[in-house]
């Protein structure tokens, strides 16, 4: 009984774990709250959370500052968790949420909805003082999601036509994806100045997009798509000792490869599409995750979700506070943390054993 | 038990056939040895008996039933494979050989589940590391360990490929004497390919020669013949007895 026994307690550990990320998201989602780069103090915004306050600094706390948080919480759980599923279906420990194409796709189809149909999407920026007039921020999102959606479903159907296998995904992903960048530039060719300005400005990521009904379309979808990879975690060990064995324990490779990398695709598209692109979180967190923690995707499913949610509330919050007076791209921070974080992973030697 | 019929299986469309008319067939509790070159086919016969590949066309049974129309689910509780090159992803060793028993348990392991991979690691003398990481341990090792989580799907018959290519002599020795004790004690089949002959004479019961797809010899001990293995290697050998037993040397001999 003594490896059940230590068992348990490697489960206890791995409980705690958790807990703690859970906690340190809590407290800095709620301290997220607190900055901004309106000249809010602190017992101003306490007010205002609490529901006392001017109706500007209501309006900054509950309009602007909750969904943002809540936008970061969900869409950094939401690309950690299908970077992760990625990298693990597809064996390839490059792998991203946008393998497929999707962000690609998504910009696209955001160009073509601003540059083609002049979309609603110049009074949706971060720009404060136009946030609430009229304009319809689902016209962009929309044509986005549609496209991404559609990139998945043309890579996935061409792969199923042929072999399933990993590189044939890969590959097809990096084709599509090139199509879709190469109409991008064709496009931009041709728009006029400020068009071209309002496409390029979608495409940076930005979490001041988030309103709660695009926050509750994202959390939606996440929740299903975490629900789902959770169900599949010992599906997802079995992977791990390659393709051909995994056939021999009894998993059903190919059906579950084309399930996951569905639900990880419309995940990352339904996120980009309504906050433009954030690079990166889908790589580092993962990877971070498998250093510390093993490749147990019981726990690395939760754990990736917690540190994606918990770099993103920081780099949105560093994006807030070091952009003056407007926030900085907050796809720009993640990818500024993710180069040398890459770097670190090619020199590390543990790293090649672990991922 | 296992009956392998007039198999034939090619990669592509296009492509050459790999078998073409294999059969041979295994009886419970049997250890049968695949002898060939490389490129013969035994890989390739191996993945078609685990259902990694889909014959063209051709039997394949198992007790009776058909295993082209078993589900892979079905067939996993069956049929076992230690493959070559050995993978496990930074797992423990306990989770590892938990992982065999994921055909039984689907999403989530039971408490009988777990009940079952600590007598196989109490049987196979594992109890030291069953908490270290398997990418921790050494190449044996991880082959034990491989041998467990086959163990735990609770099989018939184990499929072992070239168990021995990366192992050296201690290792080597250890993991054969596991896999015959398997065979004796809990009467289950094996099927193995291997390189060195000698080690082939010392652990099957049956054996098979294949040479271009096929299954051209199969038998006991007496087919293994300096004739056969010239035929099927293109190499001459000397075969001795040394107290009853029958021992390949190598080397031209017939040429000096």
């Amino acid at each position: 009984m003594n490896a059940i026994h230590e068992l348990k307690k490697r489960r206890k550990r791995n409980t705690v774990v958790v807990a703690a990320l859970l906690a340190a998201v809590l407290a800095i989602g709620v301290s997220c709250l607190f900055v901004g780069s309106s000249d809010m103090s602190f017992t101003e915004s306490l007010g205002a959370l609490t529901g006392y306050g001017s109706p500007a600094h209501l309006r900054i706390i509950w309009r602007i500052r909750v969904p943002r948080v809540l936008a970061a919480v969900i869409a950094g759980a939401g690309l950690a968790v299908s970077g992760l599923v990625m990298q693990t279906t597809l064996n390839n420990s490059m792998a991203s949420p946008s393998t497929l194409g999707v962000s690609n796709a998504a910009v696209f189809g955001a160009n073509l909805s601003i540059i083609a149909f002049a979309g609603g999407f110049l009074s949706t920026g971060n720009n404060l003082s136009s946030f609430d007039v009229g304009a319809n921020p689902f016209a962009t999102s929309a044509l986005a999601f549609v496209f991404s959606t559609a990139s998945i479903l043309l890579i996935l159907g061409l792969c199923t036509l042929r072999s399933f296998s990993p590189n044939v995904v890969v590959l097809a992903g990096m084709a599509i994806g090139s199509i879709w960048t190469a109409a991008t530039t064709i496009l931009q060719f041709y728009a006029t100045d400020v068009g071209l300005s309002a496409a390029v400005v979608w495409s940076f990521g930005d979490l001041g997009r988030a309103t709660y009904r695009t926050d509750a379309i994202m959390a939606a979808v996440v929740l299903a798509g975490i629900v789902f990879f959770m169900l599949m975690s010992w599906k997802y060990n079995a992977l791990l000792s390659g393709e051909a064995t995994a056939k021999t324990m009894g998993i059903h490779v190919e059906g579950l490869r084309f399930v996951s990398l569905l639900l990880a695709s419309v995940i990352t598209a339904a996120c980009v599409s309504f906050l433009g692109v954030i690079g990166f979180v889908g790589i580092i967190c993962p990877h971070v995750t498998k250093k510390l923690l093993g490749q147990d995707h019981r726990v690395t499913v939760p754990v990736s979700c917690l540190m994606g949610s918990l770099l993103l509330l920081l780099a949105d919050t560093a994006s807030r506070s070091l952009g003056s007076g407007s926030a900085l791209p907050v796809g720009a921070i993640t990818s500024l943390l993710g180069a040398p974080f890459f770097i670190a992973i090619i020199f590390s030697r543990k790293e090649n054993r672990r991922c | 038990m296992l009956k392998v019929e007039n198999l034939h299986f090619r990669y592509s469309r296009t492509g050459d056939p790999v078998l073409h008319g294999t059969s041979l067939e295994l009886k419970q509790g049997e250890i049968g040895i695949l002898l060939g070159k490389n490129g013969s086919g035994k890989t390739t016969l191996f993945k078609n008996i685990l259902g990694i590949e889909k014959p063209k066309s051709g039997a394949l049974q198992f007790n009776g039933e058909n295993l082209l129309k078993m589900k892979r689910r079905e067939r996993s509780r069956r049929i076992a494979y230690v493959p070559q090159d050995i993978h496990f992803g930074a797992l423990s060793v306990f989770d590892s050989i938990l992982m065999g028993r994921v055909s039984y348990f689907g999403l989530k392991a039971s408490h009988d589940d777990y009940l079952a991979v600590e007598k196989i690691i109490e049987d196979m003398g594992l109890t030291d590391f069953a908490h270290r990481n398997v990418d921790e341990l050494s190449g044996g090792e991880r082959q034990k360990i491989a041998i467990a989580r086959a163990m735990a799907q609770e099989p018939k018959l184990m499929v072992f490929d070239e168990p021995t290519g990366n192992l050296d002599i201690a290792n080597e020795h250890l993991i054969m004497v596991e896999a015959k004790k398997l065979a004796k004690e809990k009467n289950i089949s094996i099927l193995s390919s291997l390189h060195d002959l000698n080690q082939a004479l010392t652990f099957g019961d049956k054996f098979f020669f294949m040479k271009d797809g096929v299954v051209k010899y199969a038998g006991g001990k007496e087919i293994v013949t300096e004739a056969v293995i010239k035929d099927i290697f293109d190499i001459d050998v000397r075969i001795v007895e040394i107290e009853n037993h029958k021992v390949i040397l190598g080397g031209n001999y017939h040429a000096s």
